[in-house]
């Protein structure tokens, strides 16, 4: 990934650079593969009964009406298995590397798509609802994986996503239940994120204090501080300070009634909406504009920048504002974007899950948001399983993002680089 | 009152300082500054009101959710307020727990104020109060959910068969629903969340018994075989009290497979399942939990068939009164609804949408559970 190539935009969600897959990696991820076919096949489709039936719910009015698919839980078992392995057989004997993660990618849909069939045996499963479900769970990781990226790129760690996300959620709230504009607490949240970005470039940039000191500093003062406001301002006034209304989804017209894509992608709010449109807008201005090869030469090489003439603090203060700002918006959409309220840490960590979606997204938005899919969609997984009862306990499941994030983490992006200058404060020589 | 900021910005301060550059230290400094300088004044303030109240400070432990959480903790707060109009004098403070690690320096820091009276607010803090208790033989203590085998002198615990009137509240989801689904969903995988969800799930299998009906809940699976007095079984939990997010997600879950009536257990995170239910729009119901949710969360009124309710302030109200009256006596206190220490609240915006024959048929089955003529145990009867 060198300065002077010319990078191409990412590819597919978490598809990284083809150059660091090894040939072992490959065998050892055809040979996963083959294992939970294996599993696939004894598990959901020997050992359950042979008349067992599932039905996939795709699209219920008010949405787009289309019927729902009933299927034999032990054909799917086995169509699937077969599928799996064969994908896994290929990834072992082919040669080159180009295409694997996408060749594994789709082995692992088949062996997910069987385990809910088995899941949802002798019942329903609303299959609309829960890709829907893990596009809003997805939305506020990407915002702060976003803003993760914007800091990073230009050589600055922003560990403090999550006390920007309180700061955005509470003063997105307050201004929005105050004034009664919506989009004015969105303007709020984003503020008050930039100012929370602000001191941290301020801070590590003006003084050259350590990054992740400030950042946890940040993350402790941001809840100490909503924790504060909110017992005793937010509490005593809740009918005129903290209860905002909430973004409702739009339906975007004619591409709504696409069946199951249309329910699942084009009809949620301005949150969903924006968090796509910046990914793009973040990933075609890093890899495709001037602005974006300078913010990149920063983060990699400032000395090498500066004396071709960039200024290497501004272009680190402007981004790490914007960065800020970014993880504001996205704090926002946890309170008029979803529950209408500011309560205390809220945020639930998910500030740091967004810094690991953006490690794992190998710092390119694309990237980044096939790993929030993912977080996402083991939420919303870990949700529908509950209430289908797999007799899989509650902790477990709830466990299980954390548990993907280390297989993937340790076994298939294998080693991540960051930018070379990520974290290192600049002095002019 | 905000104590544990001092706490939190001193854990911080002792850490920083051995990596810190003396930059950094002036930059926490000012980071916790705010906080910190708030925290030590309201301390201040505090310490000030033990010295010149003549009378009696009665005191708060906050489990996790926070002491605006609109239920459990809010509830024991609320008792201690109710408390403090009934005796003049007395002063109340809470102390927050923001991490279950809170509990034992909380409950020492309190002891140390002198409290007349410390209340620790649920069964997660069953053991530290157990162990400070033991530790401080003349301090009195209230805990709210949890029952002590063998009782303590020195602690009254508070618990509550919200068995029964979940029994009710699954009665009348199941009357209720349009769909022929009810969901339930739970903050956490323990007893005093499950008793709740387990009365629940008994009320709908007894309304279908007894109407023929084939009403289903979802979110909780009573297990076939267990001790008597458990609560065990499999459901839907979000394994947290503090992210609303979750609760949205869990509601829109159950929703989403059918179920038109929700009743989350989960203190705060409920308000998560409120704004969901809120959201699908007419046709979705919901029950409130713990307190009466028209009350403490009104702006979700319309929403609220009722509200499965335990009486934690009345209870909490009358610990501090009889403490600060030299009249406490520790062992174990049991609400139920013949004690009015459990209740279904006011229908409220739905007093004209339940039927007549409903409320009767609710204020019969009030008056059979109470006289022990109709089990709130699931297992007994079939689960359709």
């Amino acid at each position: 990934m060198s300065l002077l190539e010319p990078e191409g935009v990412a590819g597919l969600p978490g598809s990284p650079d083809s150059r660091v897959v090894t040939a072992g990696r490959v065998r050892g991820m055809g040979a996963f593969l083959v294992a939970i076919a294996v599993l696939a096949a004894l598990a959901f489709g020997v050992a359950t009964p042979a008349g067992a039936h599932a039905t996939f719910t795709l699209g219920a009015p008010p949405a787009v009406a289309v019927a729902p698919l009933e299927m034999s839980v032990r054909f799917v078992a086995v169509v699937c298995a077969l599928v799996c392995a064969a994908l896994g057989v290929l990834l072992v004997a082919r040669r080159g590397a180009r295409g694997s993660y996408l060749i594994f990618s789709l082995g692992v849909v088949a062996f997910v798509w069987s385990f809910l069939t088995w899941a949802a045996r002798g019942t329903d499963l609303n299959f609309v609802q829960m890709l829907a479900a893990t596009l809003i769970s997805t939305t506020p990781l990407v915002y702060g994986s976003l803003s993760g990226i914007m800091c990073e790129r230009s050589g600055v760690i922003n560990i403090a996503i999550e006390g920007q996300f309180l700061a955005g959620a509470f003063l997105g709230a307050m201004i929005a239940s105050v004034t009664g504009d919506l989009w004015l607490g969105v303007l709020a949240g984003a503020v008050a994120g930039a100012a929370f970005g602000w001191l941290l470039a301020f801070l590590s940039l003006r003084y050259g204090a350590d990054q992740i000191i400030v950042g946890v500093v940040i993350v402790a003062f941001c809840t100490g501080l909503t924790n504060f406001l909110t017992a005793q301002v937010l509490t005593p006034y809740q009918a005129t300070l903290n209860s905002p209304q909430t973004f409702s989804p739009i339906a975007i017209p004619l591409v709504d009634k696409i069946p199951v894509v249309g329910p699942v992608l084009f009809d949620q709010n301005v949150f969903v909406y924006l968090a796509a449109v910046l990914v793009v807008v973040v990933n075609v201005g890093l890899f495709r504009t001037r602005w974006g090869l300078r913010v990149r030469s920063v983060g990699e090489h400032p000395h090498a920048a500066e004396t071709v003439g960039i200024h290497v603090l501004s272009v680190r203060y402007r981004n790490v504002v914007l960065g800020g700002l970014i993880a504001g918006i996205g704090g926002a959409s946890f309170t008029i974007g979803s529950v209408g309220e500011f309560s205390s840490e809220m945020t639930a960590g998910l500030g740091y899950v967004a810094l690991a979606a953006m490690i794992f997204g190998r710092w390119r938005p694309f990237g980044a948001l096939g790993a929030a899919l993912l977080f996402g969609f083991s939420v919303s997984l870990q949700s529908f399983l509950a209430v289908l009862n797999v007799g899989i306990p509650s902790p477990f499941l709830a466990m299980a993002p954390y548990v993907i994030t280390v297989a993937v983490v340790s076994g298939l992006v294998g080693r991540v680089r960051p930018p070379a200058a990520d974290g290192v404060p600049y002095r002019r020589e | 009152m905000n104590d544990q900021h001092r706490n939190d910005a001193g854990a911080r301060h002792r850490r920083l300082p051995a990596r810190a550059t003396v930059v950094l230290a002036t930059a926490a400094l000012a980071a916790t500054g705010l906080t910190a300088g708030v925290a030590s004044a309201s301390a201040t303030r505090a310490t000030r009101a033990v010295a010149h109240a003549s009378h009696f400070l009665a005191c708060e432990v906050t489990d996790t959710g926070g002491i605006n959480d609109r239920s459990f903790n809010a509830s024991a707060y609320l008792g201690l307020q109710l408390a403090a109009k009934k005796i003049p004098g007395l002063k109340y403070t809470y102390l927050s727990s923001t991490s279950t690690s809170d509990y034992t320096p909380n409950i020492n820091a309190l002891i140390a104020k002198k409290c007349g009276i410390i209340i620790t607010v649920g069964f997660d803090m069953a053991s530290a109060t157990q162990t400070e208790a033991k530790a401080h033989p003349g301090q009195k203590f209230s805990i709210v959910d949890f029952t002590y085998a063998p009782a303590l002198k020195n602690v009254l615990a508070l618990h509550y068969e919200t068995d029964q009137d979940g029994f009710l509240g699954g009665y009348l989801a199941a009357a209720m629903s349009k769909t022929g689904k009810v969901g339930t969903f739970g903050g956490q995988d323990i007893p005093t969340v499950t008793i709740y969800m387990d009365g629940f799930v008994a009320g709908v299998r007894y309304y279908d018994m007894l109407n023929h009906a084939h009403v289903v809940a979802l979110g909780w699976n009573p297990a076939k075989k267990r001790a008597k007095g458990s609560f065990a079984g499999t459901g839907v939990f979000t394994n947290d009290f503090t992210n609303q997010g979750l609760g949205k997600t869990d509601a829109t879950t159950l929703m989403a497979q059918g179920a038109d009536v929700i009743f989350p257990v989960a203190g705060s995170v409920g308000l998560g399942a409120a704004a969901a239910v809120k959201q699908a729009g007419p046709g979705h119901y919901m029950e409130w939990v713990d307190t009466d949710g028209c009350v403490s969360a009104p702006q979700y009124c319309s929403l609220f068939l009722t509200s499965v309710t335990k009486g934690i302030a009345p209870s909490v109200e009358a610990a501090v009164v009889s403490a600060a009256a030299g009249k406490f006596k520790g062992g174990n206190y049991n609400g139920t609804l013949a004690n009015n220490g459990v209740s279904l609240s006011p229908f409220h915006t739905f007093a004209n949408k339940v039927p007549a024959k409903v409320k009767t048929e609710l204020v019969k089955l009030k008056a059979d559970i109470i006289a022990g003529k109709v089990s709130t145990d699931p297992n007994s009867y079939p689960a359709s």
